[in-house]
Parts: C-alpha cells; structure tokens; sequence
C-alpha cells in the first residue's frame, strides 16, 4: 500500500490522460455488460411486475397459450371444490398519446376478491354507481397517474380506437396511484370484461382466468386439481411463472446482449492490458530501483496487481453508473422493439437495479481488470534490475513469446475444428465456439506484426520516411499496438458477424416474403400486425368477399399455444386456400400430399425452425394443447416459415374453430381480381368499415417494408456494435499513440532537427493510426467471417432454427472501413498535436 | 556566417536557471570553431540556440544572413534543413532505418527524388567510408561506424553549416580521433562552417577557434596557434 | 311481507323450539307470487344520497321460489336486470342482464358476498334460503320496538357458501315477522336489516320499508314498498334469461 502511495500515485498524476483511458476501458466494459443487463432485467421485471400486480391475491393463473378459451371453462373452474374464486381476464393494450394503455377486462362483480380496487375519492364509494358502471359498456376506470397525465377526472370522456372505430369512454372511476394502478407505468384503465370483449373482437372468450384457493389447498394441489379438469389445453400456473415465458420469448435478445457484454468485457481487457504494459514498459527504470532496493518479485508483482485492483474498482464503479444510465437510454427502444416483435407490451418507465447485477458487475470489472493486469504484472516483477537501469529500449516482444503464443493459437484451431467436427451438441460447438475465438485473440499479435510489415513498402513508397516510420513504429513495438489491435479486431468482429447474420435474414426473408406473402392487400386491426389486441369476427370474411374487386379473401388467426412448455405460434388458415396461392418448396414432405392431409384436418405443417430447434420431424405427432384437449396431429412436413421466432405451425382454419372455440382473424389476405386496382380496392375496404371498425389495410409492398422495418429495428443492435467498435479504436488508438509519441520523443525530434517540417511529422502520427485502423480492419473483417460462421450455427441451434446461407455483408464492411479509418485519424489528431509541440532540445536529450 | 547579438537563455521553472547570459559571438564563414567549458556552461544551449532548436530569452541570432528571431517552426526547419547539418554525442540514428535510409532521411524530407537521393546517399556513405555497409540497421554497426552514418546524414544536404555537439563524446579515443579527422577533412574538402561543442580539449584543440564558455559566459576566444593535436 | 328478505336469515322458532319458529315465520309468509315496486336510498357514510327503483316479481315461497328484478331508474341502469333461481338444497343461481351490452353474465357463488350494485344489500342477501339451511338456537325474549320477540341465532348448515358465520335474528311473537336481522363475521357486525311499518296486505303481514345498515362502510339504504300485490298469476316463461331481454 505504501508502494502504491509512493509509486503509483505520482505516475497516475503524471500520466493523466493514459490513467483515464485505462479507466475507460473498465467502464466501457462494465457498462456495456451493466447497461444491456439492466436492461434486459427491467424488460423482464417490469413484464413480471405488470404480471404479479395484475394476478393480485391470484395464486394460480389458467390460460390456453394466446388463444384465449370460452367462457364456460370459467364455471367449471368455479365448480372446483378447491376453488374459492375464479375471476376471468382480458388484456389489452391500447396506443394513446400518453404511450401504451393497458386495458384490463375484468368482471367487476366478483373481481374485488382477487384485486385490490383503491379507488381514489371522499370516500370508497368512487365508482358513483358499481351499477351504471357495469351497465353502460362505455365505463372505464383510470389509475389516477393515467388519469393525471391525461388531465382527465371522474366523468370525463376519453376517445379511444377500437373494433368499432373511435370510441368514447367514460372515467367513471379512478383508482389511487398504489397497487394494481402502478401496474405498467400507471398507463392501466379497467373495463368489464363483457364490454371489453365486444370493444375488442374477443367474441366470447377470456384470456385468462385468475384463481384463489379455498384455504388450507396448497398452489401445488390446486394446480394439480385444475390441470385434472381442465386437461392439457389448459396452462395453470402460477404468475409467476409467466415471466418465464416471456423470458423464453426475448432469449433471442438476450443471447446477443451475453455476446455483446462477453466482447465488451474482453476487449476492456486488451484496454487494460495494454495500458498497463505500456506503463511497465516505460516504469522500467523505476522497477529497476526498486528491485535494486531490495523489493522481491512478488511485491512489483503485487504492486501491480494491486493498481489493477483499485483501477478495476474505480473504473466499474463507474462503468455501473454509466451502465445504468446507458440503459436507461435503451430500455424505451428496446420495449418498443419488443411490443412490435412479440406484440407484447412492457412498461418500463424507470430501470430495475439489480444490487446483485451490480455488485457482480463490479467484481467482473475487477476481475477483468486483474486478467488485463496480470500479465503485464508478471512482466514486471521479470524486470532484470542491471538491465533496467541501463539507457535503451527493451521492450521488443521476444520471439519467444510469439512462438508460444502461435503454438497455442494452433492447438485452440485445432481443439475448435475437433470439437466442432466431432458433434452437433451444445457441449461441443460452444467450447469449440469460445476456443475459436481465443486462437484469433492468440494469433492477433503475430497477424498485426506480419500486416504491419506487409504494409511498410505500400506506406514507403508513398511517403518514404512518414510511411516507413509510422510502419515502423508498430513493428518496433508490438506490445503497444498489438492489444489495440486486438481490441479493434474483437469489436469489429461483432460487429462484422452481426451485420452478416442479418443480412443472411434480410435475404431470406425477402425470399420468404417473396413466396409466401403474396396477396394483393392485407387488412389488420391494428396498425402493428403483431398485436393481438383486436381481433375482427368471422362475419367479416364473408362481407370483404362481396366487395368489388375482391377475388378472394383467406383469414388468418394466429396465436401462441404452449407447447413442451414453450410457446409456438399456431397459424390458423385455410391450408387450402393457400396453397393455391403459395407455393414454396417443402424442407421435408411431398408438398401436394401435405398440403391435401392438412386441410382435410390431417396433420400440420410445422416450420422448418421449430423442426430444428425441437428436433420435430415429419411422422412426429405434435401435441397441442386446446380447450377441447389435447390435439395429437401427426406432423406432415415443413416449410420455411419466418412467421415466429419460436417457431410456428400451420393448421386448417375448421379444425382450429373446433378446438378452440375461435372463428375470429387477426388478419385477412385479400387478393385482387386482375383488371381491378389494388389502391381503388384498399380504398373501398377503407371506405365500408371507416367509421365501424378501426381496420388498416396494407398493400403488399405497405407489408413488406413493415416486416423489413421490424427485422431492422432488431438489427440496430449492429449499429450499437459498431458505434461500441468505434469507441474502442478511439480510445485504444489515442492510448497507443500517447505511448507512441513518448516513446519516440527523441525520433520524432531527430526528425525535426533534421528537417522535418511539423507536418510531415504529423503525417507519420496520423499514418500509424490509420495503419493501426487498417489492421484492425482487416483482422475484424477476416475474425468477423469466423464470426458469422459461429453466429450462423448459434442462431441454427438455438435462437431462430433458421437455415441461413453464408452471407459476407460486404457492404457493411465497405460502409466500416472508411469510418474505422477516419476514427483512426481522428485519434491521431491530438497526439499528433502534443508530438509537434514538444521542445525539440528536450526530445533530443530525452531518454 | 553566424551571428549572435545580446543573445541569453534562461530556463524558466521554480526557480529561473540563467543558461546564458547575454553574449556575443560571430562566426566568419568556413571556419571550425570548438566550444568549450564544463558540464552547465551552456555550451550545449548555445548550439541548440545557433541550430533554431530553441529560442533565445533575448538577443538576436542570424544564420546566413537569416535572422531566426523572427521565423515560424517550420521556417526556422526549412533554415535547418538547407543550412544547417547536424551531429549528435548519441548519433541519434532512427534504429529502425537502415543507413541508407537514415542518410536519405533528409533528402526525403526536402522532397527530393529517388534517384538522385540513391546517388547523394551513396556518394556520402562511400565518403564516410560504409559504402560496404549500405542496408545494415544501426544496431548492427559499431558506435564509431554509426556517428559516421550520422555525419553522412548531415551532410547529406551539403550543408554549409555543420553543428556537432560532443561529436567524439561516447566514443573511444581511437575512434574519436578517427571520427575528428573526418569532420575536419570534410570541413577541408566541403568548405562547410563547423561548430563543434566539446569538453575534451585535445578535441577542441583539432580546431582553429576555441571559444571557452564558463557558467554562460565567454571567458576566452581565442584561435588555436598550433595545429598539435592529431 | 318481503319473505323474499326473509330469504337471508330464514330462521327461528314457534314456542320453545326455535326450528318451529322460523317454519311458523316462513308458513305464514308463505304466497304463490309477489309483486311490487322498491324505491332505494342509499345514503352514504358521506351522507351522499342516491336512488334507485326496481321491480321485483316473484314466484313460489322459500325453496324452490324464482324471482326476477328490474331496475327502472336511473335511467343510465334501466333494463339492468337480475335473475334468481332458489333452490332447496343448495345455493341459488343468479344471473344478470345489461341491455346496453346485450349480455347476460352469472353471478358467480364467490361473489355473492359483494354489494348488490350500490346498495347496502349484498347479492347473498337477496337469495330465499330454505330452513333446511341452516341450524338455529332460541337465545330469549328481548323487547324490541315495544314489540315482544324471540331472538334466536342461525348458523348456515355450510359455511363456506355464506359471508356470515352466524346471524341473529328478532321475530314477533305476536305476527311471526322478522323485526331485525343482523349478520355477523365472527365478532365483527357486518349488516343490520330493520323491518317496518308492518301492514296486512291480502291477509299477509308485511314490512313496507326495510332499512339495512352497513356497519363497514357505515352506509344506509332504505326500501319503501309500493304497489304491492300477491298471489298475482304469473308463468315460469317469465323467470328466464330470455324474458329478461324483453324490453320493460
């Protein structure tokens, strides 16, 4: 500690600039990890808050996937001796101009044994009349938050879009701001559910019921009594269990914000690594006296390792500060995302801190740092004390080093390329994984060394000294360049793998939508054709159909059943229909035979993603849960088919209504009769329900970019890498050139003396940053293939199930590649300043 | 040739440090003039001074007819670079060149072109007498050897100024004297002016100036009588 | 009179035995049909007044008796309707109508706890429970309203089906009417019903106005009886969901 006072403090003070940057590579590291783990947990704990403040007193929720169920599953959950109340619920989510308002259906009679209604007014009587309320179906009850932000009091009216056009409501009730009015934000309005399923298109469906237990029943034997008699359509859980499904929905998400975090902590590291070799390098004088002194290895050792210890806390102290605040700038986009990919609204107005999260956070911070210390601390306490002491250099990596660190890249390739080629199981392909990527760190030195050199006569002869130096420099010392250059290739790398999955996903959705989204015009109701708010009735089908100009109309419900306790999305259509429209070549099965099976109710056509991630296959029975029971349906092929990242499954409209009770559509696929205009159709649709019904009619192109849109809002996550990318070859650069520019203190003013105009000597600082950029490009770009590779098998095993092509997203490295190289320079265009105005005498003199 | 009026230096800090006090000095075209004293006389600071290196507290310095006092860095580099060779006691060689290069390093700056900075490069180096060890790194030449590469470079522009600061400094005496004969022929051979800063005064004797510096003032100037020295 | 408020606390004796007492209250009560109009006012602890009207028809006694209920006013809760169908060995069913919506939705057991929709009275209150329901116990003779009673206490057969664990109730020992009926959780008094100006309607003692507190909410509601008929002649069409949506 004493040391610490005595050594490092001084070199901090001196060394400001590099002190700070090693600290920034800590807090990039720990904030990324803190920020996208924050956000991801606000994502799920906002979604579990809405759910447990919604479910009450409930202990066991009984719901049939998205489905919904009919009404009557309600008494014969009533009828249950274990039952001492069953209230049935509808959700839904409604825009308004204050962001999302959940609308929770609810019988109101009988509801107050589950919820808590605090209703706010001079006395508990604030529903005016519980009368009036339940029998005008423009009733509504508000939080007071909702009620406050809209300006809205007892009485007032509140226009709201609905199955029937704009609707107007009336706040008959406001609930105070505790409990069951904090749920989502406080954006919460209560109706009957009777008038809610009219309001919505729910026909005569609940969502979901909600029990409690007669006392002295345990949730265990409720569930178990209720599953009974409910059989397998049914889920009977317990909220909070819910969450978990949701979890399971966003894993897609939460895979890349592990990769993501896993790259920013390691390329924190090299941050550090780099810092701290270079200040042993430049402390070697200093170490020198000290060992001369007396101090044994293990103090410099330990002297080290204990700068990396107080940076490492300081700096994720601090990375756990901006993490938060990092997330709280994400968490709006990301709930966005999040509602129009999986039509599921969350409700995050403030980001959940997790003490544990933190704290883990902060030890990782330290422990990278260590990592990042370690070796540079052990190069230390090698330091020769006759050696250090004498004037000169030494800090050219020894060969030595190199060989061991190629001999170990070679056994990683090889143990990569074994593991992988051995099996398909997740045992072996994320070891083989995490080993591929540790022999491109490995290698890095040595391929930043063997660039460099490549690079020195393409600089040389064009600038002959400028050039010749800059290439110079980084062959010179690769211990300043080669972790810079190594963090740049690791950041690039995401980013690269990244932006090449998505463009594999771009392209084969594009070919999917090609094929399979075909018809003339779409009509939803609602604007995001995820949301699964309104539903149209089945009547409907038949009115488009008589319009003019209208040649066919095919329905479609959709909607996620649980299946193996995971959620896939049934596709309800009919099979029929379709097929006369599209056809798309089967991954597995003869298509006419499946197509014939399946409308006559014979079987389903599953994703080809479901097949691969449940290892489904064709002759398999699928066993979907419904209403009616379990649904045992053999399995008769399967098709490309984006429709859900979980996975998807068709099924014929006229099974689907009997098992579940639901003839209502999410969505009709409207087709033109040829010589008739798309846009003159669309506008008629338009025309018949404006005013009814609240419908969006989307041409086919109108459909596309939306689902384009979608996929891209998804992929901005590259954006993010890159930018995070950016980050690290500035600050990576800038530390490298301080050092640099230090280190040649004395070139840099033979240069001048000799001749050197202040912008030539410029030139040779901006050129070995540019070449650091060039380098780190070229080693992202090539560890960035490798990286798709892996990324594609990941998204084959485990997220998607999808089936995608190499792709080289070469224009994403086309649009990188100048704005790696112009943040090189950028970087350079300090410490190119400092090296210029530098006192030549003193340059000359300094060692 | 050179001139100095009036011209002092003073290291501001703590506590302001007089390298200089205010002097001057003039130096006639051709001539080999050696600057001597001891460690702290500022004989270092008057040859940075004179090579536009650093600027004068006050006083006024012209080189060639230019006066520095009055150039931007890059001007006062452009002086340099058509004026003025430089040699080192550490030779400063760029260890990463080769003699070749580290001789062509000034031509390259002044935008020379290639073949005409392969014929002057080579030309010096034979001068010097490592015409044999062309592409050698300076790591791989002896100390004597590598000051040779630095007079090379100095002249690389035939300068008609050549400043040495303890040229012989970390050198053996043998190679000293050898290195010391070179500059003088050259300065016979080339008619270049040769300032040369030095505490070893059988060097300073090898000259035919001695100007003697003790705590940053001329305590004599005088010209050598004898050329004893060899 | 309103046996239909009886429904709650069925009860009491005649002489000692208290069984025989409610038997005697529910026998003499007993008619094939009623009729009549209740005006409520339900005045809140706040002293907040509200009124409502409904008409209430009601065939058959004690057991197996339906009744139907309609609101009249306010206007915004006219139509509103409330079906009960009574039975004699087990709760009633009870559903209800909304015109506006045009639904009708069960009344569910669990909720029959709650408040009869702004009232005082809860949806248990307004079921025809048969003596069979219910243990009773002769607890003496109080004086009450000048009138001489036995107070008895009834205690339902299944306590899971009723919000009170146990009820008292006063019966005039002159007519063999309810006077009071109070209905207790535990220790805790939950709601006190008073009968009233008792008036002999075609040979039937009746209360015409009810008066129930909420001793929680310290709410009151009175309900005065008007155009009060019995024995009027009425079909078992008229006691189901689909003679609900018949418009008033």
């Amino acid at each position: 500690m004493k040391l610490l006072n005595l050594l490092s403090w001084p070199y901090v003070r001196k060394h400001k600039l590099r002190t700070l940057l090693t600290l920034a590579g800590i807090v990039l590291g720990v904030a990324v990890f803190t920020g996208m783990h924050t956000a991801n947990l606000t994502m799920q704990s906002a979604f579990q808050r809405t759910v447990d403040r919604i479910a009450g007193k409930a202990q066991l929720q009984v719901s049939a996937g998205e489905t919904g169920f009919p009404e009557d599953v309600l008494e014969r959950v009533q009828s249950l001796r274990e039952v001492s109340a069953a209230a049935p619920v509808i959700e839904a989510a409604l825009a308004t101009p204050q962001g999302t308002l959940l609308v929770l259906g609810v019988d109101m009679t009988g509801d107050s044994s589950l919820r808590e209604y605090n209703l706010e007014g001079d006395d508990e009587d604030v529903i005016d009349d519980p009368l009036i309320f339940l029998a005008q179906p423009d009733s509504m009850i508000v939080s007071k938050q909702f009620a406050a932000r809209s300006g809205l009091g007892r009485g007032s009216k509140l226009a709201l879009k609905t199955m029937g056009g704009q609707k107007t409501f009336i706040v008959r009730g406001v609930m105070k701001a505790t409990g069951l009015a904090t749920v989502f934000g406080g954006n919460l309005a209560i109706m009957d559910i009777y008038a809610a399923q009219a309001v919505f298109g729910r026909g005569r469906l609940f969502d979901r019921i909600d029990v409690g237990l007669s006392e002295g029943v345990s949730v265990r034997e409720g569930a178990a009594k209720l599953q009974a008699l409910l059989g397998p359509g049914f889920q009977v859980e317990q909220p909070q269990s819910r969450g978990a499904h949701f979890e399971s929905m966003a894993r897609g998400l939460t895979v890349s914000i592990n990769l993501a975090s896993l790259f920013a902590l390691l390329i924190g590291v090299f941050i550090i690594y780099n810092s701290f070799s270079i200040a042993i390098t430049q402390r070697r004088g200093e170490i020198g006296v000290l060992r001369a002194l007396g101090a044994s290895r293990g103090q410099v050792r330990g002297l080290f390792l204990l700068e990396s210890v107080v940076l490492g806390v300081a700096g994720s102290l601090l990375g756990v500060a901006a993490g938060l605040a990092l997330a709280r700038g994400v968490v709006p986009g990301l709930a966005a995302t999040l509602q129009d990919v999986f039509g599921h609204a969350v409700s995050a107005s403030d980001i959940t801190i997790s003490p544990p999260l933190a704290a883990f956070s902060v030890f990782i911070g330290v422990m990278a740092s260590l990592v990042g210390g370690y070796i540079p601390a052990r190069s230390a306490a090698s330091v020769d004390p006759v050696k250090a002491l004498q004037k000169g250099r030494n800090q050219v990596l020894s060969e030595g080093e190199n060989r061991w660190r190629r001999r170990a890249a070679l056994i990683c390739i090889a143990l990569s390329a074994a593991l992988i080629g051995f099996g398909d199981a997740n045992a072996y392909f994320y070891p083989g994984y995490l080993s591929g990527i540790a022999s491109l760190i490995l290698l890095s030195p040595s391929m930043a060394m063997w660039l460099a050199r490549a690079l020195r006569p393409v600089l040389k002869t064009v600038w002959p000294v400028e050039g010749a130096l800059a290439a110079d420099s980084l062959i010179q010392a690769p211990r300043r360049t080669s972790a810079t250059v190594t963090a740049l290739m690791l950041s690039l790398a995401l980013a690269v793998g990244f932006a090449g999955v998505s463009r594999g996903i771009y392209d084969s959705l594009i070919e999917w939508m090609r094929h399979t989204l075909n018809p003339d015009l779409y009509v939803s109701p609602s604007r995001s054709i995820t949301a699964k708010t309104f539903r149209f009735p089945a009547s409907m089908a038949g009115e488009l159909r008589s319009l003019e100009g209208v040649e066919e109309v095919q329905p479609v419900r959709n909607a996620r059943v649980m299946i193996g306790g995971e959620p896939v999305m049934a596709v309800s259509l009919d099979i029929g229909a379709i097929a006369r429209r599209v056809r798309v070549k089967p991954v597995e099965g003869d298509r006419d035979e499946m197509v014939r099976l399946a409308s006559e109710g014979q079987g389903v056509i599953i994703s080809d993603n479901l097949s691969l991630m449940r290892g489904i296959h064709r002759g398999d029975i699928l066993e979907i849960p419904s209403p009616r029971g379990l649904l045992k349906l053999p399995v008769l092929g399967s098709s490309v088919d984006y429709s859900d990242q979980q996975g998807s499954f068709l099924i014929d409209s006229k099974l689907f209504q009997r098992y579940w009770g639901d003839d209502t559509a999410n969505l009709f696929r409207i087709h033109v009769k040829t010589g008739y205009s798309r846009e003159k159709v669309r506008q008629r649709i338009l025309k018949k329900w404006s005013g009814s019904h609240e419908i969006f009619v989307y041409t086919n192109e109108g459909i596309r970019d939306y689902i384009l849109n979608l996929t891209g809002q998804w992929f901005g996550l590259t954006y993010i890498q890159l930018a995070v990318a950016l980050i690290v070859a500035i600050l990576g650069i800038v530390n490298t050139l301080t050092v640099s520019i230090t280190d040649r203190r004395r070139e840099l003013g033979v240069l001048q003396a000799v001749g050197g105009l202040r912008n030539q000597v410029r030139r040779t600082i901006w050129l070995e940053a540019v070449s650091i950029g060039v380098v780190g490009l070229v080693m992202g770009a090539g560890a960035g293939l490798v990286m798709i590779y892996f990324n594609l098998h990941m998204l084959h095993r485990d997220l998607g199930g999808l089936r995608l092509d190499f792709t080289v997203p070469y224009a994403f490295m086309a649009a990188m590649t100048p704005v790696v190289i112009l943040c090189s320079f950028i970087s350079a265009l300090w410490p190119a300043e400092s090296a210029v105005r530098a006192s030549l005498v003193e340059s000359l003199e300094y060692e | 040739m050179i001139g100095l009026h009036r011209v002092s230096k003073v290291f501001a800090g703590k506590r302001d440090v007089t390298a200089l006090h205010p002097l001057d000095l003039r130096i006639p075209k051709g001539e080999m003039v050696a600057i001597t004293g001891a460690s702290g006389s500022g004989k270092s600071t008057l040859l940075n001074l004179i090579g536009g290196l650093d600027h004068p507290t006050t006083g006024a310095i012209s080189v060639d007819g230019r006066e520095l006092g009055s150039l931007s860095d890059d001007e006062l580099t452009r002086v340099r670079r058509d004026k003025i060779g430089f040699v080192f006691q550490f030779f400063n060689l760029l260890p990463s060149l080769s003699c070749l290069e580290n001789v062509s390093l000034p031509l390259h700056l002044r935008g020379w072109p290639r073949q005409q900075i392969h014929e002057r490069t080579t030309e010096l180096l034979n001068l010097v007498g490592l015409g044999k060890r062309m592409e050698h790194l300076p790591d791989e030449l002896s100390g004597g050897e590598r000051q040779r590469v630095a007079i090379a470079r100095a002249l690389s522009v035939y300068p008609p100024i050549l400043l040495a600061d303890e040229p012989t400094g970390n050198l053996d005496s043998a190679t000293g004297v050898e290195i010391l004969s070179l500059i003088k022929d050259l300065h016979r051979r080339l008619g270049t002016t040769v300032l040369m800063v030095t505490h070893d005064m059988s060097v300073a004797r090898a000259c035919e100036r001695i100007v003697q510096l003790k705590d940053g003032v001329i305590v004599s100037d005088a010209r050598v009588e004898s050329q004893a020295a060899t | 009179m309103s046996k239909w408020i009886a429904f709650l606390l069925a009860s009491c004796a005649l002489g000692q035995d208290p069984r025989q007492i409610v038997e005697e209250v529910q026998r003499r009560n007993r008619s094939t049909s009623q009729r009549y109009e209740g005006t409520l006012t339900v005045t809140s602890a706040k002293s907040r007044v509200t009124q409502k009207r409904w008409r209430y028809e009601r065939m058959g006694s004690f057991g197996d008796s339906k009744a139907a209920l309609r609101f009249l006013e306010p206007p915004e809760v006219k139509g509103v309707a409330l079906l009960v169908h009574n039975h004699r060995d087990r709760s009633s069913d009870q559903w209800m109508w909304t015109p506006e919506l045009q639904r009708d939705r069960r009344i569910a057991l669990q909720d029959r706890s709650t408040r009869f929709f702004g009232t005082d009275f809860s949806f248990e209150d307004l079921e025809e429970r048969d003596a069979g329901q219910f243990d009773y116990k002769l607890l003496g003779e109080e004086k009450l309203d000048g009138q001489m009673c036995w107070k008895l206490e009834s205690r339902p057969r299944q306590t899971k089906r009723s919000q009170y664990t146990h009820s008292y109730l006063w019966v005039r020992q002159d007519l063999y009417v309810y006077v009071m009926v109070e209905g207790y959780k535990d220790q805790e008094l939950l709601r006190r019903i008073a009968y009233r100006d008792y008036e002999n309607v075609k040979g039937l003692w009746t209360a015409r106005l009810l008066e129930v507190l909420d001793t929680k909410r310290r709410s009151r509601t009175t309900m005065k009886l008007e155009k009060l008929e019995y024995g009027v002649p009425m079909k078992d069409e008229d006691f189901t969901l689909q003679a609900l949506r018949r418009p008033l």
